[in-house]
């Protein structure tokens, strides 16, 4: 403490030469000189560390005396602060440096998962990004127990999860479950998913309801648990078995017959944004994305891999008007129909299965669109396990 | 005669009041961590100092502190504090 408080207050180095340096010593002592760090040389030189203060005060006490004295370095903060005035910009950058550190200690750096072995790196970043832990993410917005949860509700191969915040990082200790299967389920029956008619069926377990041919409704019984066993004995089980049907899907797509298209007006606007964290900082205004086109370029301050939070941007505004323009029926029909496509994937139809497909083009009362109902027939396994 | 008289008295009240005799009978203490280190308190000035011996006054004699590499890491009027390898302490 009397170290760090002679580095506050200054102090020298100061050489002693002369006889009777003790009686010296002894006299700055009774002055209540602080003295501190007395070497001893050779007989008549001792290097003493003197508050700057203090070695104002030393040179009456050497009149009279042969002791001569001489400064041999100077330390401590009065030093330091006018070593700095002398270069106030360097000053300035450090006590930036300083305040943009401390700012950066806010922020998550590096995120390190511990314990994972069956569980992807990449599964697990995409998930905790879903919950808002990424490098660069405010430390103050993570919820670690909510991360926690959501990882054991996520990932069921999971046993435990904890999220600690150690400063800029972020650790996830992962302790993954034993191999153990899941149950084998209890009895039950399998029925239908959907309508169909069945083209296929494979009993594994069970006694078949349904035959080639029949014409099923959807909760319809397939197969049942019941069975009797080598001895003739009937057993009630889990129904196991591929029951596959011919299945139709029906599809619905519209394709606009008019498009508006923008064309530039010639006038262009530039803005920029700056943000730090989760403000941005607009420099410039901004336009209506109504009346105008808008490109981004962004560019990402970053150390080695870790991502600073500071971000600038370049925001370019076109101006447009927009015109109607005709499309021409076929190109309609062709959005509409790749639309219903696109509904039928998102039912679970896979193209390359289709056997069969029927195509109804209707053309909108408003004269403005055109509808193509797209039917497809699938071959699907229908079956679906119910427990009782 | 006077000193003495005092001492012997202030050794009584030090004794009947339960009193640090150090403070009372303006003795020096010397407290020695392991063999790096000394303090001197309550000393009456530094006589002789090298870096194999270092000499102070005190109202009991001259405390004599001797070894190697000795120096001193901080001295004031009441206090001396030592550091080094330190071999011998002795009063004379």
């Amino acid at each position: 403490m009397t170290s760090l408080w002679m580095w506050w207050q200054g102090y020298v180095t100061v050489r002693l030469r002369g006889p009777g340096l003790e009686r010296l010593l002894n006299r700055m002592a009774e002055l209540g000189f602080v003295i501190q760090w007395v070497e001893r040389l050779t007989t008549d030189v001792i290097i003493v560390r003197l508050r700057v203060k203090d070695f104002r005060r030393l040179r009456p006490l050497l009149w009279g005396t042969q002791v001569s004295v001489s400064i041999l370095d100077k330390h401590g903060a009065p030093f330091w602060f006018k070593r700095f005035r002398l270069r106030a910009s360097l000053a300035l950058g450090l006590l930036l440096s300083f305040f943009f550190v401390l700012y950066l200690s806010n922020f998550v750096w590096f995120i390190e998962v511990r314990g994972s072995e069956t569980l992807s790196l990449e599964t697990l970043s995409s998930a905790v990004q879903d919950l808002g832990l990424q490098a660069g993410v405010a430390r103050s917005t993570i919820k670690p127990r909510e991360i926690e949860a959501e990882l054991l509700k996520r990932f069921p191969v999971l046993a435990w999860a904890q999220v600690t915040v150690k400063g800029v990082r972020v650790e996830i200790s992962l302790t993954e479950r034993d191999g153990v299967e899941p149950e084998e389920s209890g009895p039950g029956h399998v029925y239908a998913a959907m309508d169909g008619v069945v083209t296929e069926v494979l009993v594994l377990r069970g006694t078949p309801h349904v035959k080639d041919g029949q014409t099923v409704r959807k909760g319809d019984l397939l197969i049942s648990g019941e069975y009797y066993d080598a001895r003739g004995r009937k057993q009630y089980g889990a129904a196991q078995g591929v029951i596959k049907a011919r299945v139709w899907y029906e599809g619905i797509g519209e394709g606009s017959l008019v498009r508006w298209e923008p064309v530039h007006t010639g006038r262009n606007h530039r803005q920029y944004a700056i943000t730090i964290g989760n403000i941005t900082i607009p420099v410039g205004r901004s336009y209506s994305l109504e009346t105008h086109l808008k490109s981004e370029k962004e560019w990402q301050l970053s150390l080695g891999q870790a991502m600073v939070p500071l971000r600038f941007a370049r925001i370019d505004y076109q101006e447009v008007e927009y015109i109607k323009v005709h499309v021409p029926s076929e190109e309609a029909r062709k959005e509409a129909l790749r639309m219903a496509w696109d509904n039928l994937k998102k039912q679970g139809v896979d193209e390359d299965q289709v056997r069969e497909e029927r195509q109804q083009v209707d053309f909108l009362t408003d004269a403005e669109g055109v509808r193509v109902t797209l039917q497809v027939e699938v071959l699907d396994d229908i079956g679906q396990f119910l427990t009782h | 005669m006077r000193p003495a008289r005092n001492q012997i008295i202030k050794k009584k009240l030090a004794r009947t009041f339960d009193l640090p005799p150090a403070v009372l009978l303006d003795q020096a203490t010397i407290h020695i961590l392991g063999d790096a280190e000394a303090k001197i308190v309550n000393h009456k000035g530094l006589v002789q100092y090298t870096n194999t011996c270092i000499k102070a006054r005190s109202n009991q004699g001259i405390i004599e502190v001797v070894g190697s590499d000795l120096e001193i890491t901080s001295f004031s009027s009441s206090e001396i504090k030592i550091s080094g390898t330190i071999r011998e302490v002795m009063l004379k």
